[in-house]
């Protein structure tokens, strides 16, 4: 395989066809045998696919299985909230990557530049997937057909959209995450209505954007500037507290998702709730006070041991008598919760391991310098930390992504779930059983298979800079 | 042993001349049942540049580490600059600002440009602005000879360039005393020199410096004095003059003869 010539010797599909299944007697006979192996097992896929499949089941069900038992009058929320969501996402990834992208070529190194195309190609399970749902939708009536088109392929123009704030001049750019938040949130309240208990994550938000952004360097005490940061913090919550008290309308909670957008939100929310969890649990593993150190060993080792489908009917069954009366905790609600508790466990695992590979000279050269263990910590130890674990950290959020279709057993009519509604129907009882399942199982696949995709570039990217 | 316990006077310079900005007295320091320095007794006077040579394993890198307290000693008291090295994190904080350390291995943060590497702990530690601490950072990378690198990142620089931005980052704090962990021996041979040369315009500007180094050069070239350590003793102390003409104790001696 040691090609040192400066130009490698021109190869025939034939010579290529002998070097790599050819080679020897035994490498032939696996050829032999697997290759017409391979060929049948497509030839039956591609039958079942186009040929056999009885597909109805899913194509006059795309709509449930897209948004579920979702209220149909108030399907436009779902699509706003989409849209939204894409914008935030687009905008978040935009900026992000126009300063991580600045620096880079500040420094002199080439920058590999994203472009419609590659996206697109990069997220070829994703675009396989809508045109599937198109396939589907386009011989039933126009209310199917908007839905998927809508919302998966309307939703990537507008993230599209949003990407387009890289091209912002650099003092602005950091109002992106603001801008990025803020969407976050109003995305949110779309759906759940802007109901009074709405501030408090708008609120929670931009309090801690205030309080980080603060201006109070050039205060020397350091409770002066926690309390000036409080204070400001605090005006801004209460401000966003004051205007909801005037828009306060009843509105539509999570209580009533289904579907494939249940799926995803029930993951995202998981995932942005366990991230900070689990690191808070990976630092109290490895704080110096004992006490701190034993609870986080034993909650992560008590649910690292535990499946989560034990932990699921746990919540369910068991979270209801420990809950004051009067407190119910609807069936979704509780199992986010869960969901939450259980990948915090597994993500302080893959923190700690992140810490543990940074050489200890890192913490030495920041406390030789005088500084304190807090800022040593947010600014030279996790940066470096949580860019070693990204591959780990995505493996975690797609095994979350795909552990949320065990929801399906305790009642939630997920993605997965919406099954039991369909075969409940007349026409579909006990008829195109393995159509459905063919269907669910490419749509995670294909969500499962860009994250991961994503995750590489993320990884190279970031790796540049090294 | 008595010569391990007892540190003989070799000659005049074996006592600080002037204020004394660092005192170490009946220090002892164990690895577990390893005594890694054994009743280290030493003044650093102001603007002086002390040497520290032995053999690896004799406690040199210890002896340094313990006075900005990334080692916790175990027996008696070091006192930096009147203020008393105790468990007290406040104390412990307030010496390591007036201490810089340059290390063997640089400990250059590696997801921040050069420039942010420099400005970080002013900015966190002493509250800076980001200009102020730009500009100084600016001058220092000025000084140690690699203004261009500034936006740059670590890992693009040479290991000489490194040592250089991790020297200006300890100056950053504007320290009244510098640490140095043997700053070359990561090396490669020809960015020795780019480096050696910045730690002598250090110690001519007037810095008091304690090197830990198996470059005789500098030691015979800048040193005010030497300090020879063995199995976590002080062995010898004495002038470069003395040191490299007129040794007295046998295993300083033998270390000389061995690395000469």
């Amino acid at each position: 395989m040691t090609t040192t010539a400066p130009a490698p010797p021109q190869q025939s599909s034939l010579d290529w066809v002998k070097k790599n299944l050819f080679r020897n007697w035994w490498s032939g006979l696996i050829t032999v045998v697997l290759l017409p192996l391979t060929l049948y097992v497509a030839y039956r896929a591609l039958r079942f696919l186009f040929v056999t499949g009885q597909w109805d089941a899913v194509r006059v069900n795309l709509t449930l299985f897209m948004q579920g038992t979702f209220p149909r009058d108030e399907q436009w929320r779902l699509i706003t909230q989409i849209m939204i969501f894409a914008l935030a996402f687009g905008i978040g990834l935009g900026t992000n990557s126009a300063a991580s992208r600045d620096r880079a070529e500040d420094a002199g190194l080439v920058v590999e530049r994203g472009s419609v195309a590659g996206t697109l190609a990069r997220m070829w399970s994703l675009v396989a997937f809508i045109a599937l749902l198109l396939f589907f939708a386009t011989t039933d009536d126009v209310g199917n057909f908007i839905n998927p088109f809508l919302v998966v392929g309307g939703s990537m123009v507008i993230a599209g959209a949003g990407y387009q704030a890289r091209r912002l001049p650099r003092r602005f750019r950091n109002v992106g995450w603001l801008l990025t938040m803020t969407f976050l949130v109003i995305g949110f309240q779309t759906v759940s209505g802007f109901d009074a208990g709405g501030w408090v994550p708008l609120g929670i938000v931009y309090g801690i954007s205030v309080y980080s952004i603060a201006p109070v360097d050039r205060f020397d005490a350091t409770w002066l500037r926690i309390a000036l940061r409080l204070v400001g913090a605090g005006v801004v919550v209460l401000g966003i507290r004051a205007i909801y008290a005037v828009v306060d309308t009843p509105g539509i909670g999570w209580d009533e998702w289904s579907g494939l957008h249940l799926t995803l939100m029930v993951s995202a929310i998981a995932i942005v709730l366990a991230f900070p969890l689990g690191l808070l649990l990976a630092l109290a593993r490895r704080s110096t006070l004992p006490a701190l150190r034993m609870m986080a060993t034993a909650y992560i080792e008590v649910i690292r041991g535990v499946p989560l489908i034990t932990l699921l009917f746990m919540g369910q069954f068991i979270l209801g008598f420990m809950m004051p009366a009067g407190t119910l905790l609807s069936a979704i609600t509780r199992a986010i919760a869960v969901m939450t508790f259980f990948s915090a466990a597994y993500i302080a695992e893959i923190v700690r391991g992140g810490l543990q590979a940074l050489p200890k000279g890192q913490t030495e050269a920041g406390q030789a310098m005088g500084m304190a263990p807090p800022p040593i910590m947010r600014r030279i130890i996790l940066p470096q930390a949580l860019t070693a674990v990204i591959p780990a950290m995505v493996g975690q959020f797609i095994s979350l992504f795909k552990d949320s279709s065990l929801l399906s057993i305790i009642a939630v009519l997920e993605f997965l779930g919406v099954r039991k509604i369909i075969h409940a129907q007349e026409a579909f009882r006990g008829v195109g059983i393995a159509e459905t399942l063919v269907f669910v199982a490419i749509g995670y696949w294909a969500f499962a298979f860009a994250m991961s995709r994503e995750s590489q570039r993320l990884e190279r990217r970031l790796r540049v800079t090294r | 042993m008595t010569t391990e316990q007892n540190p003989q006077i070799y000659s005049d310079a074996t006592q600080a001349k002037g204020q004394a900005i660092i005192e170490l007295t009946d220090v002892d320091k164990f690895f577990g049942d390893f005594q890694a320095l054994a009743d280290i007794n030493m003044n650093v006077g102001l603007q002086e540049v002390i040497v520290v040579i032995g053999p690896s394993g004799s406690g040199k890198s210890t002896l340094i580490r313990c006075i900005n307290r990334l080692e916790k000693h175990d027996r008696g008291t070091i006192v930096v600059d009147g203020i008393d090295l105790s468990d007290d994190i406040k104390n412990i904080q307030e010496i390591r600002r007036e201490t810089g350390m340059v290390f063997q291995s640089f400990n250059l943060f590696p997801h921040l440009t050069v420039i942010d590497n420099i400005t970080l702990a002013p900015r966190q530690v002493r509250h800076e602005s980001k200009k102020d601490a730009e500009d100084n950072a600016m001058a220092l990378l000025e000084r140690v000879g690699i203004p261009e690198q500034a936006r740059k990142f670590p890992g693009q620089l040479s290991g000489g360039q490194q040592q250089r931005v991790a020297i200006a980052r300890s100056l950053a704090m504007k320290p009244k005393v510098m640490l140095f962990d043997e700053p070359t021996s990561a090396l490669d041979p020809e960015m020795i020199k780019e480096v050696l040369d910045v730690m002598v315009e250090l110690a001519e500007g007037g810095m008091t410096m304690i090197v830990v180094t198996h470059e005789m050069g500098f030691a015979r070239a800048v040193a005010d004095r030497v300090v020879f350590m063995s199995d976590g003793y002080i062995v010898e102390v004495g002038t470069p003059e003395h040191f490299f003409t007129n040794p007295q104790e046998d295993r300083t001696k033998l270390f000389l003869s061995q690395i000469l």
